[in-house]
């Protein structure tokens, strides 16, 4: 069993590890480069960059491993949340861990993020990882909240029970209030615009992440990525299972398994493609701004809570 | 004389008792000699009783013709398109004005570059820091004074900082610049923030000061300086050599010919459009919206293709010359413009509307940067930072040059008072400038482009406006004998927009400066010329094309200009 789950766990973490790239470089090129009217870079431009800061020299303004944390816990918490995800029925530590587990590695990702920003001395920065504790104060409830939407449907915290009591009850107005507000929140939490204003590049020149280079650089970018599937995957797994093949069309258990995971893949590109159409065509908000559209998205969540408490 | 007795009569100049002399050269143009001791006195009058707004103020060196500096404010009456300058003569040995801040608080840099750039010392300035020269140039060497020479170049003193504002107690201080990615020119706010709020900011610029000016009126001849002039800046050249060249034009009274004059209209209409749609892209990607940015720089690419076929280059067309244009427009290329202007038209239009519609991009403009008309009159900012506040200011309305005094413009105000106005202004001037241009190719008059001029009488002044696409520049010329200027003053429309910014941004959130200094459309120095300094020696030498070409030849793998570009480039040189 454990040695299943050793070699599960490698391989999931394997895989979000090599896709995470594919996927920005196609929405790069794919969407983001259609809708400018522009060429492009090529689909594997993430791996290259990736490939040239992994190598890269690491400049930084002070030495020690100590340094080295954030980029790595981010990263770290973002692949284990990967193995909590439900793929295949249930996720691969869905025994060792349920959604409260997946909330506070989703919040450590974004603590490394605080963590890195606290650790430079640039006032870009100190602003950066402010705003960046503003609006996890309010894009984070959400995720919450749609997830204790799911908890009481299914009536189980486990991730994979409740995307099996979806997948047997059919879609509720609680449930899909819980999905709509969360893909809303994903915005937000993979950094993109309108909602990225922790970094906002033009304002405050990437603010936690100014004084990074190199490697923790290149792993920030890589976590963020993944992040981006990992929730992505959530969002559809868990909120819209269907459809379903797991008797299998013709009878046969791993042909229904290659399409469930076939179409998995679908879904997770279309919320994917979802997320860049919208980061393409809006401008940055304001923190403030931001912050009041999140919570109006809270209060939706919320309706989604009320209904799933009255079984709706 | 007619003209300037009725003027003197017209603008109640006879009441001035302080008027020593009143000197009438140029019907737009009216000089008032004024005692230093009267200047504040003499402005009041202007400013209160004759509605004039205040434009900037020259200095000039004129020991060598008169024995003494002088130092003239110009004003601008719009409902009587004129201009009226106050000439204070400063004594030389000690010279001394006192400061008109008082009454027009926008006069405040002009007269701290009085003090830097001439040694004039201006009493009663709230702000007397050094303005234009480095922190490490000598105190006792001002560079417009006539004996200084052009290519002084002091010993840098190492470790000198300009002098700063301190903070308000509880403020902490963020810096943007004096590099900051989406401001493409080096500009230093020190920003006093409390929290994400902004208290207090202090501003320092200049940075690329080049010495134009100096260059022009001492090292030139007045042929030569147009093509300077177009190199002041890279988005609105033709602006700045239109304004010099028509300033000459007046101060020698030979206006350039119908036809060339319309050229210049459509020159500056179709500079209007490309710096709009420039603009408007920045502003997009100030806010992170890179789509907008995309399109718009899409859209202005046709334009810089149609100003490559008019004039050879996509900018800096080296087209102007005192006395007209050097390039004509065949009907041929009149048609491929119409052509162009069409799909810049059509597609910008689907801009406007998605723009307009765009909730996104209205939240974060509108409120943001607010200007009040009240600030706006102080500070006497011009352009679409003016009309977006809704002072109806409009260089080519207000003072005519090239051919607006026979072509419709609509002057596009809103009263907004915020980012949102500015943007709205431009976003609508470019339909007008495509119409201007339109009616213009349409009545394009026949004829010769170009008056022969040969030499050009010394001590006559022009004063010239041009309403660039950022509000009015303006070339004031003195000339000199041998062909060469005396004295030569630029002012750029952001020279008084920027001195705005700091009413502009008490109150605002930090999140919204990029943007609210980026509505002004700012352009803090323009193009260099290439040079190179040995740090060792600290002597600095400017390279010829021909060494450029040399040095960068063998690595980027360009080859020899064909012999046609010598020859031309030889041509050139005899000026």
């Amino acid at each position: 069993m454990t040695v299943w789950l050793v070699v599960g766990g490698v391989v999931q973490v394997g895989l979000v590890l090599l896709l995470a790239p594919l996927f920005e470089g196609l929405m790069r090129k794919l969407v983001r480069a259609r809708i400018h009217s522009r060429e492009g870079p090529p689909i594997w431009q993430p791996y290259y960059d990736l490939f040239k800061l992994l190598v890269k020299e690491d400049t930084q303004p002070a030495a020690g491993w100590v340094y080295l944390l954030p980029s790595v816990l981010c990263l770290a918490s973002v692949l284990t949340a990967s193995l909590l995800v439900p793929l295949f029925g249930r996720g691969i530590l869905g025994e060792q861990g349920d959604a409260i587990l997946f909330i506070y590695l989703m919040a450590a990702s974004v603590a490394a993020v605080v963590l890195a920003g606290a650790m430079s001395g640039s006032p870009y920065s100190s602003v950066g990882f402010a705003r960046e504790i503003m609006m996890t104060l309010t894009v984070e409830p959400v995720l919450i909240m749609a997830l204790i939407t799911a908890a009481i449907d299914a009536g189980s915290l486990d991730l994979g029970a409740m995307a099996a009591w979806h997948s047997a009850h059919g879609p509720s107005l609680s449930m899909l209030i819980a999905a709509f507000a969360l893909l809303l929140s994903v915005q937000a939490q993979v950094g993109k615009l309108p909602f990225d204003v922790p970094e906002a590049d033009q304002e405050i020149m990437g603010g936690p992440f100014i004084e990074l280079s190199g490697p923790k650089l290149a792993l920030f970018k890589w976590a963020f990525w993944a992040k981006q599937l990992v929730l992505a995957a959530l969002l559809v797994q868990v909120f819209v299972p269907w459809p379903t093949f797991t008797l299998g069309l013709a009878g046969s258990a791993a042909l229904g398994a290659a399409l469930c995971a076939l179409v998995a893949l679908v879904k997770v590109l279309v919320v994917v493609v979802v997320v860049a159409v919208v980061d393409a065509v809006n401008p940055r908000l304001r923190l403030d701004q931001a912050m009041a559209y999140f919570v109006a998205v809270i209060f939706v969540a919320g309706i989604g809570l009320i209904l799933a408490f009255v079984g709706t | 004389m007619a003209v300037a007795e009725q003027m003197t009569e017209d603008l109640g100049l006879g009441a001035m008792t302080f008027a020593r002399e009143i000197d009438e050269r140029a019907p737009n143009q009216v000089y008032v000699e004024v005692a230093p001791e009267d200047i504040v006195g003499a402005a009041e009058h202007v400013v209160q009783r004759l509605g004039g707004r205040y434009v900037v103020t020259v200095g000039t060196d004129d020991r060598e013709r008169r024995g003494d500096f002088c130092a003239s404010h110009i004003f601008s009456l719009e409902d009587r398109h004129v201009f009226l300058t106050l000439q204070a003569r400063v004594e030389p040995y000690e010279p001394a004005v006192e400061s008109i801040t008082g009454l027009v608080p926008g006069a405040s840099w002009a007269e701290r570059e009085l003090q830097d750039m001439l040694g004039i010392t201006v009493h009663g300035l709230d702000d007397s820091r050094r303005l234009v020269l480095p922190d490490d140039w000598p105190t006792d060497v001002h560079p417009l004074r006539r004996d200084v020479p052009y290519n002084i170049r002091p010993e840098p003193v190492e470790g000198l900082a300009p002098p700063r504002r301190e903070p308000p107690p509880g403020a902490s201080v963020m810096a943007i610049g004096p590099y900051f990615p989406v401001l493409e020119e080096p500009a230093y706010f020190r920003l006093f923030v409390d929290g994400e709020k902004i208290v207090g900011c202090d501003y320092r610029g200049f940075y690329n000061h080049r010495g134009v000016e100096k260059l022009g009126d001492s090292a030139l001849t007045y042929t030569q300086v147009p093509f300077i002039a177009e190199r002041i800046c890279g988005i609105c050249g033709f602006i700045h050599s239109t304004c010099y060249c028509e300033a000459v034009e007046t101060a020698i009274g030979v206006p350039a010919p119908p036809r060339a004059k319309y050229i210049r209209s459509i020159m500056l209409e179709l500079e209007r459009v490309h710096s709009h749609l420039l603009w408007f892209g920045i502003a997009a990607h100030i806010l992170g919206f890179d789509t907008a940015l995309m399109q718009s720089w899409r859209m202005r690419e046709p334009v810089m293709w149609l100003c490559e076929r008019i004039s050879g280059n996509r900018k800096t067309y080296g087209m102007n010359q005192v006395g007209g244009v050097r390039r004509d427009i065949s009907a041929e290329l009149a048609q491929e413009i119409l052509q162009v202007l069409d799909t810049v038209e059509r597609e910008w239009l689907e801009l406007y509307r998605a723009a307009q519609g765009d909730g996104t991009l209205l939240m974060r403009l509108a409120d943001v940067g607010p200007i009040t008309p009240e600030d706006a009159k102080a500070i006497c900012v011009v352009g679409p930072t003016a009309r977006g506040s809704g002072l109806p200011l409009d260089a080519r309305i207000d003072h005519p040059y090239a051919a607006y005094a026979e072509l419709p413009v609509n002057v596009i105000t809103f009263d907004n008072c915020d980012s949102l106005g500015r943007t709205l202004v431009r976003l609508e001037e470019v339909f007008d400038s495509i119409k201007q241009i339109r009616t213009a190719l349409r009545n394009l008059p026949e004829g010769a482009v170009m008056v022969e001029i040969e030499e050009i009488p010394p001590g006559r002044e022009g004063i010239c406006t041009v309403e660039a696409p950022r509000g009015e520049a303006i070339h004031y010329v003195l000339t000199g004998p041998n062909n060469q200027l005396a004295q030569w003053r630029v002012r750029a429309p952001t020279y008084p927009n920027l001195q705005v910014v700091p009413r502009m941004l008490q109150d605002q959130n930090i999140a919204d400066v990029p943007i609210a200094v980026g509505s002004l459309d700012p352009c803090f120095s323009c193009t260099e010329r290439m040079e190179v300094v040995d740090r060792r020696s600290g002597h600095a030498r400017l390279y010829s094309r021909e060494e450029i070409l040399e040095l960068s030849g063998p690595r980027l793998g360009l080859r020899e200009p064909p012999e046609w570009v010598h020859e031309h480039n030889d041509r050139d040189h005899v000026h």
